[in-house]
Order: C-alpha cells, then structure tokens, then sequence
C-alpha cells in the first residue's frame, strides 16, 4: 500500500487493484492485518492564499478586493478605522450604540424597511464597533451585491439617528448589558481590562454601563459620526466571487461621492494609565452557578515587533485545545470545561486574557494552575516539539479561517486598520515558523513575569476563603454594588 | 472554548450549527445553486460511506456519523451518550489518551465531536496528506476503544462542568434545557442531552463498554469525506482500514416508544436565580425530518416568524411593542417527533404573559391570512443564502451531507430539499402551522427571575 500512498493524484488504476485484493482478502487477514500505528502522512500540500488588491478613491478611501470564486457570494464590509477607544469619557457604549442605530432608519427609509430590503437580498446588515474600528457588512450572493452596497452606502452615509431609534436601541443596549454581565466570566474579563488598562480609552466597558448609556444623547451621536464616519477613516471591503474591475466600480459607484471633510480627524486617546484595582479582586455573583477566573497581563499594542511572537507564545499558552491552559485545567483534572487565553493587540495596548469557568470551590486550584502556567511559560523553555505542533495549529487555524468570505474580509480588516501591509496574510505562516525558542521566553520574562491581575467572580461564599489564604490582599466586590464607570469600579468614594 | 459541543444546547441561538434548513433559489432565474456532487456506497460490513470532492482548499473533513444520540441513553443514565462521545478521545488498544488531538491539531487540523439527539458526530479537518491517518484513527476508536478508569473519571468531571457552564452559569441554560423534558410525554427524547450530575456520576466504565459494543458497529455508522481527495485512494483505504470490522450477529436495538397525541394543554414554571429577564416558550409536536412534505414549510413558517430583524415575531415584539429583547421560532425536526418551537426572551418590566399574547398573534395571522409573495421570496433567498455559505467549506459541506443521509430522510436530501423549498407556497404554509400549531395542543413554558438569598459578604466569608 505504500506505493498507493505516495501517489495521491496519479496511478487510479493501481490503487483500485489494489483495493480489491486487499478488500478479498479482508476476511482472512481481519484484525490481524490492521496497522498498530498510524499510517504516515504523504506529502504537505500547498496553500494558495489569494492576493489582496487595493486601491485608494479620490476621496480618500481605501477599497481592498480579494478573490475567491468558487460559490457565488461576495461579502462586502464597511470598516472605520475607529471604535470603542473613541468614546468620550462619561459616554461609555457611544461607539456601539451608534454603529448598531446606522441601519435604523437611513436615506428615507425607516428600520424595518432597511432590515426587509437586506433580508430580501439574502443576508442582513451586521453593524458592530470593537475596539479600533466600527463595521457593517453583509454577505449576499453576486447578483444582489450591487443593492446591498447600495443600502450598505446609505446606512453608513445618511443615517437618521432618530430620537426615537436611539431611546430604543438604549433600552436594548441596557438589558442585553445585563444579560451578558451575569454571565461571570464575561464581567470577570471586563473588570480584568479595568486592571490592565485603568482610566485608559481600553478599560472602559465598549458596550457601555446603565449610567453611560442614560446619558448618551442623539447630539452625542450625530458628533461622534461626523467626527469619525468619513472616507479618509474608512475601508470597503469586498471578498468573494468578485474581480478588481467589478469591485473598483461598485465602490465608485456606492462611496465615490462621500465627501471628505476638511477638518483634521480627532487625535486617539491614550489607551492606558495606571491601573488602580488591587491585584487580586474577587466579586460576589450570588448564585452564580459557576465561577469566572480571569488572569491579565498587559501586552504590547498591534504593531510592536515582537506581535508575532506574542501571537506564538499564546498559542503555547492557551491558544487552542491543546494548549497548556486546557491541558492542565481541562485534560489533565477534569476542573473546567475549557480554558484558554487571548492576546488581543490594539493601536494603543495590548492585553493578555487567560479564562476558565469552574465549579466555585474549584476556583482557588483553577487560579493556582492558571498563575503557575504564565511563570511556567517565562522561566522554562518551551519543548521544541511542542512549539512545532502550537505552531502547526496556529498556521492551519488561520488557513481555514481565509476559506470563507467573511473570514477573509475580517482577517483583512484587522491588518488594514492597523496600516499593516496585506502582503502579511501570505506571509503568516513563514512568519510563525520563524519564532524561536529563545524570542519566546524573552517574551514572556518582559511581559508575562510581574504579577498578574486577577479577578474571580463567581458565588463568592464558596472560593473567597481558599483564595483569600492563599493571596491575603485578595479583595471582594458585590456584583450587585459595581461602579463599571470608575477604573476602580467601586463609587466615588473609595474604599466600600 | 466549544470543543465536543453538545448541538442541542444550542437552541440558545435561533439556528442550529448544521443548518436544519433547505434553501433553494427563490430567484433561480437569476441564480442557480451548484448541487453536491457526491458518491455513495455501503461496505459489505454495513458501513454506510458518502465522499464528496471539493479541491477550493488543500483541506480534508473527515466525520463518523453514529446512528445513536441521547435518545438511546440507557434507563438512569441521562446523558451517557454524550460522556460517551468525550471519551472517543481517550485511549485505545493503538492509540494513546488524547492522541486524535495529536493527528490533528499538532498538524494543523482540528477536530471535534457532538451529541445530539439522534445521532452522534466525529469531525475532523486536516492538511489533504492526513486523510490516511485519520481514516486510520477512526477506524481504530470504532473497533478497540480502550478507556481506564482514570480517564473515565476525569473526563466525566469535564462533562459535569460542562452541565455547569451550559446549564447552570448560563443565565438561559436553565430555560432552554427545560424545553425537551417539558415537551414531551413518553419519548425519550424528554430526557436532556446533558443529562444530569446525578446520573453522570452513576455511570460506570462497564457501561461504556456495553454502550460502545451496542451501537458503535460499522452498520450502525456513516463516514463522511469531503474536500481535497483522490476518490479511488480514498475507497482503498476505507476498505483497508475499514472493511475487516465484523458486523455483529445482533440487531441494533431501536426506540419504540410512541409519542402520544397531546390532548390538553400544559403549562409549567422554571425559575433562576441569575437570569435578569424572564422567558416565555412555547411548542407544539411535529412529523418526523424524514417527513420533508411537511418539514419543509414548517421551516418556512419559522423563518417567516423569525429569521431577522424584519421577521414578524421580531417587527411585533422586539420592535413594535418592545416587550421582548430576543426571539425565536424553530421547526426542529428529528428522527423522532419534532417540535415546532417559539420563544421570547422579555424586555425589562415586562411579564412573559406580555410575550405570549403577541407570538400566539403573529402565529395565527400567519396561519390563517394572506402572505406576501415577496416575503415568501425573501425567506427563500435568505435560507439560500444561508446553506451557500455553509457549503464554502469542506467540513459545511459534511454537514450539509450528513444531515441530509442520517436525519432529512436520505443523502438525495441534500439537493432534493432545495428545488422542494422553491416550490413552497403560502397554502402549505397555512396547511402544517394549522394542522400541527394552531390546531393542535401546545407546552408553555414561563422562566422566571427568582429573587435571590443573602449575598456571600454578608454571610462572613470575607477573606
């Protein structure tokens, strides 16, 4: 079977010979006659990855086109290379709350008829701001993509921003805020970012606080998309069955005539001060069916150097399933359902976020084991083995992520608001491999050897004893008594 | 982190992951969507195999559908098929604990596992190169799985956090894992997928053993292979690796059980001590997927009720009335009776009774009044939409094919169902909401906030 195996495209009719004898023979060999190890692999195939295109209007914006043909779908995204970080202080969720109100009502059409006009081209509007940049975009098939740039262009150049919409999408904004703070790991990371990043634009809460979110007003609105919703700001994107002819058309056709204004865009705030939460901060979520335990670090922001190398040193972390974190929490002690961490890098930061949910008494052993893998990871070095199969997923998860049209467009995105050259998708994995043992733990000993900040929150009664032995300047917080405004996240005067 | 995600907790979210829907081109004229073109054979062992080329990417997905899922749990021991899955990941007689992981992820690939009702899945993606390997792998954990007693142990400890974070830390876990042993009567699909502490901890490695003899049989499992293959190289090792594993003597057990007609409503109250909202669900029994003359406008009716924001539960509830945050509506068919499924997730002040008034509007209007041929049109072109992007990939396209051979009634399913979608009409429409919803008995469900004890500090727990 050798012979076969080497020749994966070639010599059909040997390898159908081949079956039928060994299929003939099947009954007589059986279980005797099945390999005790695992066939070898044949030779690696090849990656095409495709080629960005990219070309400037006259106006300013920034118009990158891959193909991918195949199936006939085009996804087309509207980036602003602005986001969250942007919010005033005092006006936590603005960023948010105003890309979500851009297809509520645009260029005279009102919400419901702009969401039927997109859900009768086949996909829908998806309007979000992250932190660094705002987007909206939809994935149709070809024949409908000139409508739905057309719709796309109104809602980001003409929307109404009624008085109406926003008192809606207000209270929308505050109960799903509720809904995703009581799950304990999510508000665990949000104060985690409140340790690392302090008063900075990073720290505060993107989607807002029940108080931000009560004073946010339509004038708020209307400043923050006129200040940041501009053509020199902005990128369309369009990947999927699409050549650069057809896509340099529609965008002059959908974007040629936004106009740029003449004023200066608004400078990016600093994205950290000191942070002032204690090291480690425990909050009481009564009840809480599991416990959230969140460890950060701060990391260098997006376009450091040695990103690639975070990037690496994360998936030896905890960057996929098999990663240190998920081994030694999940695999190895059966403590959680999964752990694992981030590196997210931004214009003005970084952050380093390791998370796992557990059982509450089991969250003071999940703390130990997290805490000990970030040591692990700056004062030993990483077996080579291992650092070939981190990186070997690394590489392959990043392969099949490009498969898709959206996938495409969001990787794309990521390296053009960033101004990083889109000639790094075809580079990412010679990239990757080119990481060193050595640029590794330097890595880890500059960002990843202080203490960590730690916040565990969770049904308090059943961990804050074990943790408060172990670390005795361990604090604790009642959910139910946050500040999320304030980087101490406790109301103005200080100390409970 | 979703790995070995049980699909059935994902009722959450308004679409499951394997799309239960078939789209076809509402606009054929305009667009005609390229069929799957797959092949199809079954080994004299009963091993049911279905491949399909796609060579857009160097990747190969690699699944083994079981014909067994949480419906076949044995008697006290409510969610052992899904255990059973997590620990297809542990040893056997060649291959050590965790080393699938090794096959795939240390290479590039990934890999993961389901339970559903019905069936259970194996997937796996990989460099082209690795097919051979992972024909190999799954060959080896279908005939000598080999599980100790410490992998056991600590791989049903994962299972019970697992319950714990979907069920428990989710602030609608609670709600959503309460719709199937509310809805039904007898069959057992009224047991949840995830089963419960109790039971996972009364389990035993002899009745993995057992389970794995009974229902892990060639003939009882579907492999599936898409992407970058030679077709003929791939019937070569299949036969290798797997033509040799006997067919048991013994049938493979089924479940008989009948559901009974529901001849009176019912209603019950679950209640959390985190959700900040209320809930409201409501459902009604459906025809089996099998039954596609009617799974097929039932999935209509659902998309028309709720798929997006310009669906009418959507435009009457979250927008019009703004009593609900979230809805949805689902045909969640099985191989078993289904549910016809609708719920609401309240906005703040307002009580499910609010909620229930407006869905149970909105069904009956569609049930009974004229439905524009242009919203018709549009969901048809959504749920197009939506299974063109699935089948972008290799691992969409095993998904697409093996819902349709073990669930929608036979692999032909995969095509069939999109020209069957084209032709649904408004009267079908009326014809299953008024013969299984609105003519029929429906499950209400009411989720309540439920206030809570003393905070932990108050207690003294201070550090």
């Amino acid at each position: 079977m050798s012979r076969s195996g080497t020749c994966r495209r070639t010599a059909p009719r040997l390898a159908v010979f081949t079956a039928a004898l060994v299929f003939a023979g099947h009954v007589l060999a059986g279980v005797d006659d099945f390999p005790a190890t695992p066939p070898a692999a044949g030779p690696a195939p090849t990656l095409q990855l495709p080629t960005p295109w990219v070309q400037t209007l006259a106006n300013g914006l920034q118009v990158i086109s891959v193909t991918r043909a195949g199936l006939p779908l085009v996804t087309a995204q509207l980036v602003v290379r602005s986001g969250g970080e942007m919010d005033p202080p005092r006006l936590a969720g603005l960023a948010e709350l105003t890309a979500e109100l851009l297809d509520k009502g645009a260029a005279g059409k009102t919400a419901p008829q702009i969401a039927a006009a997109a859900e009768a081209l086949g996909g829908s509007l998806d309007a979000a701001a992250d932190w660094d940049q705002s987007t909206v975009g939809i994935t149709v098939t070809t024949p409908k993509l000139a409508p739905a740039l057309a719709l796309l262009a109104e809602v980001v150049r003409q929307p109404d921003f009624s008085e109406a919409e926003l008192k809606r999408a207000k209270a929308q904004a505050v109960d799903d805020l509720r809904l995703a703070l009581s799950r304990p790991t999510a508000l665990a990371a949000l104060a985690a970012s409140r340790a690392v990043f302090g008063g900075g634009a990073y720290g505060h809460s993107r989607r807002g606080t029940p108080a931000s979110l009560a004073r946010i007003d339509r004038l708020d609105v209307r400043r923050l998309h006129q200040a940041l919703y501009r053509p020199d700001n902005a990128i369309l994107i369009l990947t999927g069955d699409i050549t650069p002819a057809q896509a340099q058309q529609l965008a002059q056709a959908s974007f040629g005539d936004w106009r740029k204004p003449a004023t200066p865009l608004p400078p990016r705030p600093a994205g950290a001060t000191a942070g002032v939460l204690p090291p480690i901060l425990l909050i009481d979520q009564h009840g809480a069916g599991q416990a959230g335990v969140v460890a950060a670090h701060a990391a260098p922001p997006r376009g450091d150097q040695d990103y690639i190398v975070g990037t690496v040193a994360n998936a030896v972390l905890g960057g996929s399933y098999s990663a240190r974190l998920n081994e030694e929490i999940r695999i190895k002690r059966g403590l959680s359902y999964g752990a694992g961490s981030q590196l997210r890098a931004f214009a003005g930061g970084g952050i380093w976020l390791a998370a796992a949910q557990t059982k509450n008494p089991s969250a003071a052993q999940v703390l130990d084991l997290m805490l000990g893998q970030f040591k692990r990871l700056a004062s030993t070095p990483v077996p080579a083995a291992e650092l070939a199969a981190r990186k070997a997923t690394l590489v392959g998860t990043y392969g099949r992520r490009l498969e898709t049209t959206a996938g495409l467009a969001a990787e794309v995105a990521a390296l053009a608001v960033h101004g990083i050259g889109l000639d790094e998708l075809g580079k990412y994995g010679a990239q990757v491999q080119a990481v060193t043992l050595r640029q590794i733990e330097n890595y880890a000993r500059r960002h990843l050897a202080r203490h960590a900040s730690v916040v565990v929150v969770g049904d308090a009664g059943a961990f804050a004893a074990a943790i408060g032995k172990e670390h005795p300047k361990a604090v604790l917080l009642e959910s139910t008594a946050l500040d999320l405004d304030s980087p101490s996240l406790q109301a103005a005067a200080p100390g409970k | 982190m979703t790995k070995r995600l049980r699909p059935a907790m994902l009722l959450a979210t308004v679409f499951l992951i394997a799309a239960v829907g078939s789209p076809s081109p509402a606009t054929a004229a305009e667009l005609a969507i390229p069929p799957i073109r797959y092949q199809q054979r079954t080994l004299p062992n009963g091993l049911q195999v279905i491949s399909a080329e796609d060579h857009s990417s160097p990747n190969v997905a690699v699944q083994m559908w079981f014909h067994v899922g949480s419906r076949d749990d044995p008697r006290g021991r409510s969610g052992f098929a899904h255990l059973f899955e997590h620990l297809m990941f542990k040893s056997t007689r060649h291959m050590h604990a965790e080393q699938m992981d090794r096959l795939t992820e240390d290479v590039g690939g990934a890999n993961n596992a389901s339970t559903g009702d019905d069936v259970t899945n194996y997937f796996e993606i990989v460099p082209a190169n690795y097919l051979r390997t992972l024909l190999w792998a799954e060959a080896e954990r279908l005939s000598n799985l080999n599980v100790d007693e410490k992998n056991f142990s600590s791989e049903r400890a994962v299972v019970e956090e697992e319950y714990r974070q979907s069920v428990l830390a989710n602030p609608y876990g609670k709600f959503f894992n309460a719709i199937d042993p509310k809805s039904y009567a007898v069959y057992p699909y009224k047991r949840p997928t995830i089963g419960s502490i109790a039971d996972l901890e009364a389990a035993s490695l002899q009745d993995v053993i057992a389970f794995h003899h009974t229902y892990y049989r060639p003939d009882n499992a579907t492999l599936i292979v898409t992407g970058d293959f030679d077709p003929r190289q791939l019937d070569a090792w299949v036969d290798q690796y797997f033509g040799w594993i006997p067919k048991p003597a013994t049938p493979v057990p089924q479940v008989t059980a009948q559901e009974p007609r529901r001849r009176k409503n019912r209603r019950y109250t679950v209640t959390s001590e985190t959700a900040p909202l209320p809930a409201v669900a409501m459902t009604w029994l459906i025809p089996p997927a099998a039954d596609s003359a009617d799974r097929i406008p039932l999935q209509v009716a659902a998309a028309l009720l709720a798929q997006g924001d310009s669906s009418r539960f959507y435009q009457s509830l979250v927008y019009r009335h703004q009593v609900a945050r979230q809805v949805g509506a689902e045909a969640d068919t099985r191989v078993g009776p289904g549910l016809f499924t609708a719920y609401a997730i309240l906005a703040s002040g307002h009580p499910p009774a609010a909620a229930e008034k407006l869905l149970d509007e909105e069904i009956i209007w569609l049930a009974t009044q004229p439905i524009p041929a242009a919203e018709l049109d549009k969901v048809k072109t959504q749920l197009l939409t939506r299974e063109l992007k699935q089948r972008q990939t290799a691992q969409g396209i095993a998904f697409a094919l093996g819902q349709a051979a073990l669930l929608d009634g036979g692999v032909d399913h995969v095509n069939t169902d999109l020209a069957a979608l084209q032709q649904v009409t408004e009267k079908d429409v009326h014809r299953v909401l008024q013969k299984y919803v609105t003519g029929a008995k429906q499950v209400t469900i009411d989720y309540l906030p439920q206030a809570k004890a003393e905070p932990a500090s108050a207690t003294g727990a201070t550090p």
